[in-house]
């Protein structure tokens, strides 16, 4: 399993809002619109429900906002880089953050989903990932760093 | 239409009695007297002599049920005691019985003849006792120990005894009214071949059925051949005049010792075909019951018989039983076990009818249908006290039968930990590694039901690496196919894990509040360890 087979050139952004709220929303947005969700409703209300029981701010700047749902045939993963920071996003080392990873899967796809999770997090680990991917001047300039 | 009736009358009146603690067998015999000839006469005679062959086959199943409780382990614990109890109850009745009938009819009649006649006849009779109601009460009540196992060695022998001391009484009786009697080595004849025939019989039959049933295992077939060579052994020894009761029974103790696994389920299918057919049977039995043809001299009679017959049966059991040194519970509580008899009695109280024609057999049919009415009463009722008393009650009880009357209440772990939808994976491994069960109920901060965490969500978790510090319950979590209340009956809830096919279920309350946790294999050892308690119980009554 590659964490390049979920990359769309779709659902990257270049985040333009600095607040956890808009982020989230905008990031949700764009992939209900772009893999034609009817439940968009739905999906807000898991990502920020899931956001009230423990923030997913991991550290080292990076978010890994995450949930399932009954419907989504397969996981969508969108990125987001806000090169300043969104100082309100909660994280376990006070570092702000800079880098989201918004993962949706379905409901009984709880394999596929820890394991793109892991992937993430494995890939992120690596500082010059993470730098390359704040330092990214344009969308086709990350997709490339994300399937590198 | 008849019997619709009366299957469905005495089961409605035995739910009744029940909520009394009153043993279902006198239900039926109640609803059977008021649908008789004496009282609304819905059931007349010529329906109850029409159902002559059906009496034969409930007796011939049951004799065939106590005879596959007989197995060759506990006669051979039991042997001894079963033999001294035997003889004592069955030949302390009989003398009893003759010298209070011979005492009370000798101040009524001046026939000395015919009250010699009564006095054996009733005598012999009064040692059977009846297999059927016993084993009803016993099945009832669940029971199992050595008061149990001594009641049904008991009952399936005695009618043997009973047959014995009818054929002497018989041939004595022949020789006192002076009718031709046959003589003494004809009569000893009579008995050796009703004994020894009805017992080859059952041995053939028996040995046949095993030969079948060791071939198929399909229940259709088990229970199909089962009555067909039930009904087969029945019929020869009806055409052969010998006793059906003994071949069945006979039959059904070489089955019990020859193939004992595979005729269990023999037997528990059986048992299972029987609760209709003994409605039937003993609410026809009630219907019988004609009060038009006593008078007072019978009356006397039946009082005597009575007497004699309690005291026989009980003063003899507890004898015997001490004798033999049986367990306390057996020389305490056997006396109260021993006095229902219903249709040994009667069958051979028809027979008298025939071999005897006139005063003497109108008379003991008469005084046997109101002595069994009387001691259908209070024989069950008596037998359930001693059981209960004896702590054999509820002993009896099989994993179905845990199952059956069971809720969800009773089996639920309500020691399950509580997996907060906000826990972090170290401390959801932590639960996992401290106690053994493989689901844990995902709850909200008010204990209501959100998901399951399995053992494979774990190990999903412990393969990939990273996500210790940001993975929680909520993200494990699987959403719960089903969820019951704490009242659901356990065949239910059963129903549920197969039809969905999952190994565990929440208990929740009304508030979808979890209170309780079923895993499949958690069920299975709690009943288990309940029936292990059970059967430890019953073993230490002796």
């Amino acid at each position: 399993m590659k964490l390049n087979n979920y990359i769309d050139g779709n659902l990257i952004f270049l985040l333009q809002e600095n607040k956890k709220r808009e982020v989230l929303l905008q990031m949700i947005n764009s992939i209900c619109e772009n893999k034609r969700l009817n439940n968009k409703e739905r999906v807000n209300e898991a990502i920020f429900y899931r956001e009230s029981l423990m923030s997913t701010g991991i550290g080292l700047g990076i978010a890994v906002p995450h949930v399932r749902i009954k419907g989504i045939k397969e996981p969508i993963v969108a990125v987001g880089i806000q090169k300043d920071g969104i100082p309100d996003y909660e994280t376990i080392d006070n570092i702000p953050v800079k880098i989201v990873f918004l993962i949706i899967a379905g409901e009984d796809q709880h394999k596929e989903y820890i394991q793109i999770l892991s992937l993430v997090v494995t890939k992120l680990k690596q500082s010059e990932v993470r730098e390359r991917l704040i330092e990214a001047k344009s969308k086709e300039e990350l997709y490339q760093i994300l399937i590198s | 239409m008849l019997i619709g009736l009366t299957v469905f009358l005495g089961t409605s009146a035995s739910r009744l009695f029940k909520r009394f603690k009153v043993p279902q067998v006198i239900a039926f015999i109640i609803i059977g007297f008021l649908l008789g000839d004496s009282v609304f006469g819905i059931i007349n005679r010529e329906f109850l002599s029409a159902f002559s062959p059906f009496n034969i086959f409930v007796l011939g199943i049951t004799g065939f049920l106590i005879g596959g409780e007989l197995k060759k382990e506990i006669f051979g614990k039991y042997g001894k005691q079963f033999i001294n109890i035997l003889f004592s109850e069955a030949l302390l009745s009989f003398v009893l019985v003759t010298a209070f009938v011979v005492l009370i009819g000798n101040m009524f009649f001046d026939n000395s003849a015919f009250v010699w006649a009564l006095g054996l006849l009733l005598g012999a009779i009064s040692a059977a006792t009846a297999p059927a109601s016993t084993t009803d009460v016993l099945w009832e009540y669940k029971t199992r120990g050595p008061l149990t196992t001594t009641i049904l060695g008991i009952v399936g022998l005695d009618d043997g005894l009973g047959l014995v001391l009818f054929a002497i009484a018989s041939s004595i009786t022949f020789a006192i009214v002076g009718t031709g009697a046959p003589a003494i080595s004809s009569m000893f004849f009579h008995i050796l071949y009703d004994i020894g025939v009805s017992v080859g019989i059952g041995i053939l039959g028996g040995f046949l059925l095993s030969l079948i049933i060791k071939k198929i295992s399909d229940k259709y077939g088990i229970i199909t051949f089962s009555l067909g060579i039930i009904i087969l052994i029945l019929g020869i020894s009806d055409f052969l005049e010998c006793d059906v009761l003994l071949s069945a029974m006979t039959a059904g103790v070489f089955m019990t010792n020859y193939i004992p696994r595979k005729s269990k389920e023999m037997f528990e299918l059986i048992s299972e075909l029987m609760p209709a057919p003994y409605v039937v049977f003993f609410t026809l039995f009630g219907a019988q019951l004609n009060l038009g043809n006593l008078n007072l001299p019978i009356i006397f009679i039946v009082i005597g018989y009575l007497i004699g017959r309690t005291l026989g049966k009980g003063l003899g059991a507890n004898m015997g039983a001490r004798i033999s040194k049986a367990p306390a519970t057996v020389k305490k509580y056997l006396p109260w076990c021993l006095f229902s008899q219903a249709g040994v009695a009667i069958g051979l109280s028809i027979l008298a009818s025939e071999r005897f024609p006139g005063e003497i057999g109108d008379s003991i049919v008469v005084i046997i249908t109101v002595t069994t009415f009387v001691v259908q009463i209070v024989g069950p009722l008596a037998m359930r006290i001693a059981v209960t008393g004896a702590g054999e009650a509820g002993l009896n009880i099989t994993e179905e039968d845990i199952i059956r009357e069971s809720e969800a209440k009773d089996i639920m772990d309500i020691n399950v930990p509580f997996i907060y939808e906000h826990m972090p994976l170290a401390q959801i491994l932590k639960t996992f590694s401290e106690t053994d069960n493989l689901y844990y109920p995902v709850v909200d901060k008010n204990q209501r039901m959100l998901g399951v965490i399995t053992v494979d969500h774990i190990k999903n978790s412990l393969m990939t690496t990273g996500l210790h510090s940001f993975i929680i319950a909520y993200d494990l979590m699987e959403p719960v196919v089903a969820k019951v209340s704490p009242d659901l009956p356990m065949t239910e809830v059963f129903e549920i894990l197969n039809r969905y096919n999952i190994e565990y279920l929440p208990v929740v309350s009304g508030s979808d509040k979890v209170i309780g946790f079923l895993e499949r294999r958690q069920i299975s050892r709690k009943i288990f360890s309940k029936l292990i308690e059970l059967q430890k119980k019953a073993e230490a009554l002796g």
